[in-house]
């Protein structure tokens, strides 16, 4: 494959290695880069391209795409929907039980001056497209600025948060995945009220670090935004680990999302709530923050 | 070289960009949880068709498209795929010619595509290497391939043969 000894490479070589080159310099820099804005102009651009081909393309195969969906999935339906039967009585009983409470949640929240994730103003956008790997986290919402969507506002499904928009054009944007290394997110465990932060691996549960936890958290809890960056109280996902805190050191544990991002076809953009500018590079939370600042505390004012 | 083969190439690879990220884009067809790597399936069908050098250059722009619409450190798809493309334009007359070398070769070099980004990803601080199902996201878009290597194949095979029987003469 390559030339021998003595003798001179092909131009071939020559031209790979060159554009092996540009491409390590192409990715140095994107790295490298503090504002990332030629790397976005050029996104956008590239979708913009797209957008169209990929929209109409989208509307032919919808239908075909869903019946073999469907059929494919057909085997496992009826254990599914028993399962499901169950749960929803399940969880009847617990809306009964939770409504009283719930109640005296709403009245303490209005207190403190916190709008309720359900209040606030969302647009709802269909997804069109995705990335075009199995590594990519990101995906194609069909609605932009002309919607009133920003840069930093979370994007949310019936059953959690899914991600945050990080790059928009007049009518798309798109949606950057909790699930995605890059995505940092302040938490707050409800069952002990301490927060933290939860972070991608790329694909299944995400990683929760918890700096300053005085309390073990149990398998189970509920994990919600601590306002910090999203609207305060949207459901991230359960812990999946019990964890201990130790004095001195990080509690670590891993959080299951609450939104099957898999599966998702339609999402809600939360436009009513103005993410916090902190300064850092696409809304993203650092994995080690100042522990002189409190996140609970900087958001929710 | 003529440059229709070159425009039918791109062409080639934008439509396997628009079908990849919408028929076979996450939620869609995904059997076992992973889709088929079409563009880079179109980028080995494509190798028997033009020279090595436009090869490597489609390649480049192709892995940079790829890029650009993903989640990723940029050029780093673009390193791959050139890789893959080099590789292909060097050993593509061993499967030019029979069935069963160029499924081999969708498989072999759809895994090679994959270990390279994996290591690059690694290399260029994105921790692709401690991913959770890494391994499926390597071999399960080969597997699919290799399924359907044979009309791809087919097809650009198809779309190419008249500039061929004109290139030959």
């Amino acid at each position: 494959m390559f030339p021998q000894s003595g003798r001179r490479p092909n131009r071939t070589t020559i031209l790979f290695l060159a554009l092996v080159a540009v491409g390590f310099m192409i990715a140095t820099f994107d790295v490298r880069s503090e504002t990332n804005a030629v790397g976005d102009v050029l996104r956008e651009g590239t979708q913009s391209v797209f957008t169209p081909f990929q929209k109409a393309t989208d509307w032919v195969v919808s239908p075909v795409v869903g019946f073999v969906d469907g059929v494919s999935n057909l085997a496992g339906l009826r254990d599914e929907n028993t399962r499901l039967e169950g749960r929803v009585r399940e969880l009847e009983a617990q809306v009964r039980a939770t409504d009283a409470l719930e109640e005296q949640v709403t009245q303490l929240e209005l207190i403190n001056g916190l709008e309720l994730a359900e209040q606030l103003s969302t647009v709802t956008a269909s997804i069109y497209s995705s990335g075009a790997t199995p590594f990519d986290n990101v995906r194609y919402i069909d609605k932009g600025a002309n919607d009133g969507i920003l840069v930093g506002q979370a994007v949310v499904d019936e059953d959690g948060l899914i991600g945050r928009v990080d790059l928009v054009s007049a009518n798309d944007a798109r949606v950057r995945l909790i699930t995605d290394p890059l995505v940092s997110i302040g938490v707050r465990v409800q069952s002990t009220n301490e927060t933290g932060i939860v972070s991608g691996r790329g694909e299944g549960p995400l990683r929760l670090e918890m700096f300053r936890a005085s309390q073990p958290i149990y398998e189970g809890a509920l994990v919600v935004t601590d306002g910090s960056r999203f609207p305060p109280g949207l459901v991230v996902g359960t812990v999946a680990e019990t964890a201990a805190a130790e004095v001195g050191f990080v509690l670590r544990s891993v959080v299951e999302p609450a939104a099957r991002l898999s599966q998702i076809d339609y999402v809600k953009v939360i436009v009513g709530f103005s993410p916090i500018d902190a300064g850092l590079e696409g809304g993203v939370v650092p994995t080690s923050p100042d522990p002189s600042i409190d996140p609970a505390a900087t958001g929710d004012g | 070289m003529r440059r229709s083969r070159i425009v039918i190439s791109l062409i080639a690879v934008v439509v396997a960009i628009v079908i990849q990220t919408t028929v076979f884009a996450a939620g869609r067809i995904e059997p076992f949880g992973v889709a088929p790597a079409l563009v880079m399936l179109v980028l080995i069908g494509v190798a028997p068709h033009i020279e090595t050098e436009y090869l490597v250059l489609l390649g480049f722009t192709a892995g940079i498209l790829v890029d650009l619409i993903g989640s990723g450190t940029l050029g780093l798809w673009a390193m791959a795929y050139t890789a893959v493309a080099y590789v292909a334009g060097r050993f593509r007359a061993r499967f030019s010619d029979s069935v069963f070398m160029s499924l081999v070769a969708a498989f072999v070099l759809t895994v090679f595509g994959g270990l390279v980004y994996v290591f690059l990803g690694t290399l260029f601080g994105q921790e692709t290497v401690g991913e959770p199902n890494v391994v499926a996201k390597i071999v399960l878009p080969a597997v699919w391939n290799l399924v359907l290597a044979y009309p791809v194949f087919w097809a650009l095979r198809y779309a190419f043969a008249p500039r061929d029987r004109k290139w030959a003469s």
